[in-house]
């Protein structure tokens, strides 16, 4: 792969703040072989919801694979794409297969 | 699920009982299981259950018993194990549970809560080792969260996608009191799955369908999980396209429908595996693309727009990409489509006359068939052609995995859903047994035969001791060549003949009817092809004990149509080194 085929995605995942869930998340990664650029954990003002900021290397997967797959973890309540550069704000894209 | 307010509620309990009152709750009536020191607590109050508690022999065999069980009824199978060991040994039939969307609830006991974490005895942290494949977990330290947690996994385990779920409770977590708080509702905000499609999508199905002019019905799994045959045939009958129905889907058509053109995949039928290497449309339906199935990916049917239909998002675009994708429940979804594609083809019917002829061809040209053996040994594939045929299409079949899987999914006719029980995806050897075991705790009335190979049969056996000490009188064919079979075809195509440690000399040792009779069935056997039916028959009429019936059959069998591993469905052949006759075939 070149790096001009893989691609950069910033994830904000909101997850049940409980033991184990950065394992299911990062057990998820390594077993689907999806690359994590980088991973950070944070609370929220909800001290039952933490937030996780996933830079995703998307190579061989589309972005709506590891988001679809993410999404099945009981514990990861949203997720939505962080758009980096010309538009500071969240965007969300919830995979919609619903055409 | 969780509708009813138990009388219990609100009643100060252990967390152990509370754990068998949510159980009750959630509308158990039996499980499968094998005590140890940190879920002791349990068993006392599972004493004084109403539910039917079935000791097996080896935590393995209570999994696939569970599986079975869920199989057959469409219900959760539960299982029950101790820490460690006893957790670890349900590993297995965790991940074949996952791997055929079973919905199963496995419960483990763990080791006191103080303990978690200092390598106490029998301590393994399970819930970390089945992450991958429960569709949840949980690890309960708390005696008032037992209730909810127990309510959430049946909840999670039996809708959306099924699977299992396990919940691991501390000892001290069911030793302590709580008060029993069976919830009322469930809410859980990352889980909500979408059973209700899509209406836009629903349309664009139909269109794609009445646009197409080879489609074909790729029928997996997901068919019989939803108990949507009847919508299923409905749909067919409605385009009159032909059908295919994998391995996990065998008995959601029936296989004496016309339009039936078999099991695609390594050791499917040609028809199958040519239709939906010439279509130019798979209806795909609670299927998963599959690599048995597709062979090579990149030439899997080559020319076909995709139609995929399935619960699970996370389906749609894995393997293939999907031209139209239907999330949701694929029972609703037929429903809906039904009159979406009527409307449809009332504007566009197209003309499947050619199509349907092509396909005939193949189906009357390379039906399955079978070499009798010229020494006069007894054919396997001979064995389970006419288990299939004497015992009738009621019967519900179970299998290791192997060869005589092949040829049980190949040679027997399935009429019902629910009859075919196998391990598909995770490919478990020593699946039959203990899933005969459930399946036959489930549908006490229906005959259950396990087809069995003599290597498989040789994993998890012990469980007849259950079986005849419980009341669970399964049959078991053990297709008894000797090897381990399909391990050996593979040996003999691709390794030159160098049959490397696949030889078990399982007709020498060990002596098969004399162990069954020792573990309380009746043992026979049989290795002339003039005895075959009337031992079936005497099988047949002992309902009162398992039965193990010994088939000594000939070795060099090989299972036919094949896809080589990793090669393209093109590629098929119907015998070593023959493909079919291309030419005379107009595709």
């Amino acid at each position: 792969m070149t790096t001009a085929s893989r691609r950069q995605h910033t994830l904000e995942v909101l997850v049940e703040n409980s033991p184990g869930v950065l394992a299911r998340v990062a057990g998820l990664f390594s077993r689907r072989a999806f690359n994590i650029d980088s991973l950070n954990v944070g609370p929220t003002q909800d001290p039952t919801i933490s937030k996780m900021v996933i830079v995703v290397g998307v190579e061989g997967h589309s972005l709506e694979q590891v988001i679809a797959q993410l999404d099945k973890l009981i514990s990861v309540i949203s997720i939505k794409e962080v758009l980096i550069g010309s538009k500071p704000e969240v965007i969300s894209t919830q995979p919609d297969y619903q055409n | 699920m969780a509708t009813h307010v138990p009388t219990a509620n609100g009643t100060a309990m252990t967390g152990a009982t509370a754990l068998v009152k949510s159980l009750e709750a959630a509308g158990v009536e039996v499980m499968f299981g094998l005590p140890g020191g940190a879920i002791l607590p349990a068993y006392d109050p599972i004493y004084d259950s109403t539910i039917r508690h079935i000791l097996v022999r080896h935590e393995q065999g209570a999994g696939h018993a569970a599986t079975g069980y869920a199989q057959v009824s469409g219900r959760a199978g539960v299982c029950i194990a101790t820490s460690g060991p006893g957790a670890t040994n349900l590993v297995t039939p965790l991940m074949d549970a996952s791997m055929d969307s079973v919905p199963l609830v496995a419960i483990t006991g763990q080791v006191p809560s103080a303990a978690i974490g200092t390598d106490a005895f029998q301590e393994a942290d399970i819930r970390g080792i089945t992450m991958p494949f429960t569709k949840h977990n949980y690890l309960v330290t708390d005696p008032a969260e037992i209730a909810g947690a127990i309510a959430e996994a049946f909840h999670i385990a039996t809708t959306g996608r099924p699977g299992p779920v396990l919940v691991d409770i501390a000892k001290d977590a069911l030793q302590k009191m709580t008060t029993f708080n069976w919830p009322t509702s469930i809410n859980l905000a990352g889980y909500k799955p979408k059973t209700t499609p899509n209406a836009q999508a629903i349309t664009d199905a139909a269109v794609l369908i009445a646009q197409s002019s080879k489609p074909v019905f790729y029928v997996g799994g997901g068919v019989i999980k939803a108990n949507a045959a009847a919508e299923l045939r409905a749909l067919v009958e409605l385009l009159g396209a032909p059908v295919v129905t994998t391995l996990m889907a065998r008995g959601a058509f029936p296989d004496s429908h016309p339009l039936h053109m078999g099991m695609p995949g390594m050791h499917g039928t040609v028809a199958a595996v040519t239709a939906l290497q010439k279509a130019d449309l798979l209806i795909t339906l609670g299927a998963r693309f599959d690599d048995r199935v597709t062979g090579k990916l990149s030439t899997f049917a080559p020319n076909a727009k995709i139609l995929h239909a399935d619960i699970d998002p996370a389906e749609i675009g894995k393997n293939r990409h999907a031209d139209v994708a239907v999330v949701g429940d694929i029972r609703e979804t037929m429903a809906a489509l039904a009159p979406a594609l009527k409307a449809a083809l009332a504007k566009n019917k197209p003309d499947l006359t050619a199509w349907l002829k092509q396909m005939n061809s193949l189906k009357s040209t390379y039906p399955l068939g079978f070499d009798i053996p010229e020494d006069g040994s007894l054919s396997p594939q001979l064995v389970i052609q006419r288990l299939g045929q004497i015992s009738g299409t009621d019967t519900i079949f179970t299998a290791g995995v192997g060869q005589h899987q092949m040829w049980a999914s190949q040679f027997i006719s399935y009429e019902h859903p629910r009859t075919w029980l196998n391990s598909g995806g995770a490919g478990t050897m020593g699946y039959g047994v203990p899933a005969a075991m459930g399946a036959k705790v489930a549908a006490p009335d229906s005959t259950v035969w396990a087809i069995d190979g003599d290597g498989c049969f040789q994993m998890t056996n012990q469980e007849l001791v259950t079986c005849a000490l419980n009341n669970i009188p399964i049959k078991v064919a053990i297709i008894n060549n000797e090897s381990l079979g399909m391990v050996r075809q593979w040996q003999t195509l691709f390794y030159d003949s160098r049959y490397s440690n696949t030889s078990l000399d399982s007709k020498r040792v060990p002596n098969f009817p004399m162990l069954a009779e020792s573990m309380g069935c009746v043992g026979l056997a049989c290795d002339r092809p003039e005895d075959l039916d009337k031992t079936i028959e005497k099988a047949m009429s002992i309902n009162d004990q398992p039965v193990v019936v010994d088939f000594r059959v000939h070795r060099d069998a090989m299972v036919w149509p094949m896809v080589a591993a990793g090669t393209s469905n093109d590629e098929i052949l119907i015998a070593r080194a023959t493909a079919p006759d291309w030419d005379s075939q107009e595709l």
